[in-house]
């Protein structure tokens, strides 16, 4: 039970955080808005309250989005990230989920010193290595293709540390059962450690997810062909782009926004779960 | 040859200079329910483990139905283990935690339901059968456990500590269940317990371990009657063996307070010309309790008096604590034999039930070939 003095606090923080997110939502709101809007009435709002207010639903209220659709390649662009993700989604879980489980519970000769290494790894940017991965993907043979794009995105320090830190926990005595049980190692960790660390598996997928979606340096770099592109480069070619309206560019920033709200919004426990649980616990 | 056979084996930690499990040597019969019991870190966890494949013997040889199995993988075995903590997967309903073996297996689909089914009923959780582990009682998850086992038809049974985790009623009330379902099934089963009662209860012969080192092993009331050492007749029974430190001389034993009794005929030679300071030892119910200030009408030499220091009221016996010969004991006598704390007692020992053990070694003279 909280006392009187801690219930005023209480509210006094949800005023706050009341006031602070009408601050980070109102550029989501303005943005939502004005992408039903032609660019007359973007200007005409702008300085009004009406600059919040979108139109009534009516002719030609989602215009902007009918011509990015039509007139783009940008549905393309979004498949292609989204086929992206789901394989890196699965490539990630597997090859990071093994690392993890490897690290966590197989004795191996200096396997502290490599999750030293590994964890030592997460403090270095992405930036500083991405010219080595071009170079290699470039010496390889495998620039502007999906396998090049793919290839240095999967193992990633901070998805193996996850993993290894939810599998230390896991008891011993259910893989001695599962092994009398005929259960193979392999068969073991996929039928057993990863339904086992749902959270885990849903926070590392999120993460991934929100990589590839989010990111645009790496594909800029990999990929030329306009077929392969992804959402981000597909944004700023089609925002760079001087014949796109401003309502074209609100609705196509809308457009991108979308599957990064729907993801959070359905995973948000998990992956405060998962960020959270990191620490050793007995299960 | 044996159902199984340990011969010589031991196991030794990287790390440690000591065998954990040092020089083991048993022979199992086929539908025996041996019980390994010990105090804590003894090695009897260790030395099951072995035979489950999950610790690696360092030296000795076993052998399981007739075949070596020191490089043997635990799946190879022929063996169906209950562990402490149950070891159920979470995210399997209680059916399929129990058929999972049999999938793995390749079962059919047919047969595995119809095994499924029968352990489910003979374990009593038809109701429980679509809910998964964190939905269960202590209790049910350790009959999920057993049912897993079961379902496999192996021959060899492990289970270690299987009923630690359980409340004391749940305890007596499994353990029955256990005792049952193994003159069922009969399957070999080796049970490893740091309970004494559950392995004088369940057990056909019992393994006493201490250090690493097999102490006895033999029938429980072998064991309870005819302990080799102080150990082990300090560890059988509840409340434990009464010791006092006496000097013999002859027929005559001396306690550490001047007290004396003369050894019977047969008790002096069963001491074998043992002289000297030793300890004895004396179940709490072979201690006959005369009565408050009432002397024996008979054998009155060796009638010996103390003061009650504390009583313990079981509901069908009493235990009466006192001080004698410098040593704390306990008296087991019947309910209607009440007495106070204060009261002085004469009592006498039933001389056919003394043991006397070596001060250093802590040999039974009396169970001396």
């Amino acid at each position: 039970m909280f006392t009187k003095k801690q219930r005023r606090i209480n509210w006094i923080l949800v005023a706050v955080l009341l006031v602070l997110s009408i601050f980070f939502l109102f550029p989501v709101i303005w943005m939502l808005a004005n992408s039903f809007k032609p660019d007359a009435a973007i200007t005409s709002d702008m300085n009004t309250i009406a600059a919040f207010i979108p139109p009534a639903p009516g002719n030609g209220f989602f215009d902007n989005y009918i011509s990015i659709i039509t007139d783009t390649n940008f549905l393309r662009y979004m498949g292609n990230t989204l086929f992206y993700a789901a394989v890196l989604i699965i490539l990630s879980i597997v090859v990071n989920g093994l690392a993890g489980y490897a690290l966590a519970k197989i004795k191996f000769p200096f396997r502290d010193q490599w999750l030293m290494v590994i964890i030592m790894l997460l403090i270095v940017p992405t930036e500083t290595v991405i010219t080595i991965h071009f170079l290699i993907i470039a010496k390889a043979g495998l620039l502007n293709t999906i396998v090049g794009y793919i290839l240095p995105l999967i193992v990633n320090p901070f998805n193996i540390f996850l993993f290894r830190q939810v599998f230390v926990s896991l008891p011993d005595d259910v893989y001695e059962a599962a092994q009398l049980d005929f259960c193979g190692p392999v068969k073991y960790f996929f039928t057993m450690v990863l339904p086992m660390s749902k959270t885990v598996v849903a926070t590392v997928s999120v993460f991934t997810f929100l990589n590839v979606w989010n990111d645009y340096l790496w594909p800029s770099l990999v990929f030329t062909s306009s077929d392969l592109l992804t959402a981000q480069i597909g944004l700023n070619s089609i925002t760079s782009n001087e014949n796109t309206t401003m309502g074209q560019t609100l609705a196509v920033i809308t457009l991108v926004t979308i599957p990064v709200i729907i993801i959070y919004s359905l995973f948000s426990k998990q992956i405060v779960e998962g960020v959270t649980s990191t620490g050793s616990k007995e299960g | 040859m044996s159902f199984i056979e340990f011969k010589n084996v031991c196991k030794m930690y990287p790390g440690s200079k000591v065998n954990t499990v040092d020089n083991f040597n048993l022979n199992i019969e086929e539908k025996e329910f041996i019980a390994f019991v010990g105090p804590s870190g003894c090695g009897k966890s260790t030395t099951l483990r072995m035979m489950a494949g999950f610790e690696e013997i360092t030296g000795g040889e076993l052998y399981i139905d007739g075949k070596k199995v020191n490089d043997v993988a635990p799946r190879d075995r022929g063996i169906a283990m209950v562990f402490q903590n149950y070891a159920l997967y979470p995210h399997m309903t209680v059916e399929k935690n129990i058929g999972y073996g049999l999938k793995n297996m390749k079962m059919p689909a047919e047969e595995i339901k119809k095994k499924v089914d029968w352990a489910i009923h003979i374990l009593g959780l038809e109701e429980y059968r679509y809910r998964k582990p964190k939905n269960l009682s202590g209790g049910q998850r350790q009959r999920v456990a057993l049912g897993r086992a079961i379902v496999k038809n192996q021959k060899l049974f492990l289970m270690d500590e299987p009923l630690s985790n359980l409340d004391a009623k749940l305890r007596v009330s499994m353990r029955t269940e256990i005792s049952k379902l193994h003159r069922e099934l009969g399957a070999t089963t080796v049970y490893v317990t740091h309970d004494q009662v559950e392995a004088m209860t369940m057990a056909d012969r019992i393994v006493i371990m201490k250090d690493g080192i097999v102490q006895q092993v033999g029938k429980p009331m072998e064991l309870y009657d005819h302990p080799v050492n102080q150990f082990v007749a300090g560890f059988i029974g509840s409340p434990q063996m009464n010791f006092f430190d006496v000097d013999v001389n002859g027929n005559n034993v001396r306690f550490a307070d001047g007290s004396n009794i003369t050894l019977s005929a047969a008790t002096a030679e069963k001491l074998k010309g043992h002289q000297g300071m030793m300890t004895l030892g004396i179940r709490g119910e072979d201690i006959k309790v005369i009565g408050p200030d009432r002397k024996a009408d008979a054998d009155t030499e060796n009638v010996l008096t103390a003061v009650i220091t504390d009583t313990e009221v079981m509901g069908n016996e009493n235990n009466l604590y006192f001080s004698f010969g410098g040593c704390q004991a306990v008296a087991r006598v019947s309910k209607y034999e009440i007495a106070q704390i204060g009261d002085r007692i004469s009592f006498t020992f039933v001389p056919s039930k003394l043991h006397f053990f070596d001060k250093d070694t802590g040999i039974n003279f009396m169970e001396m070939e």
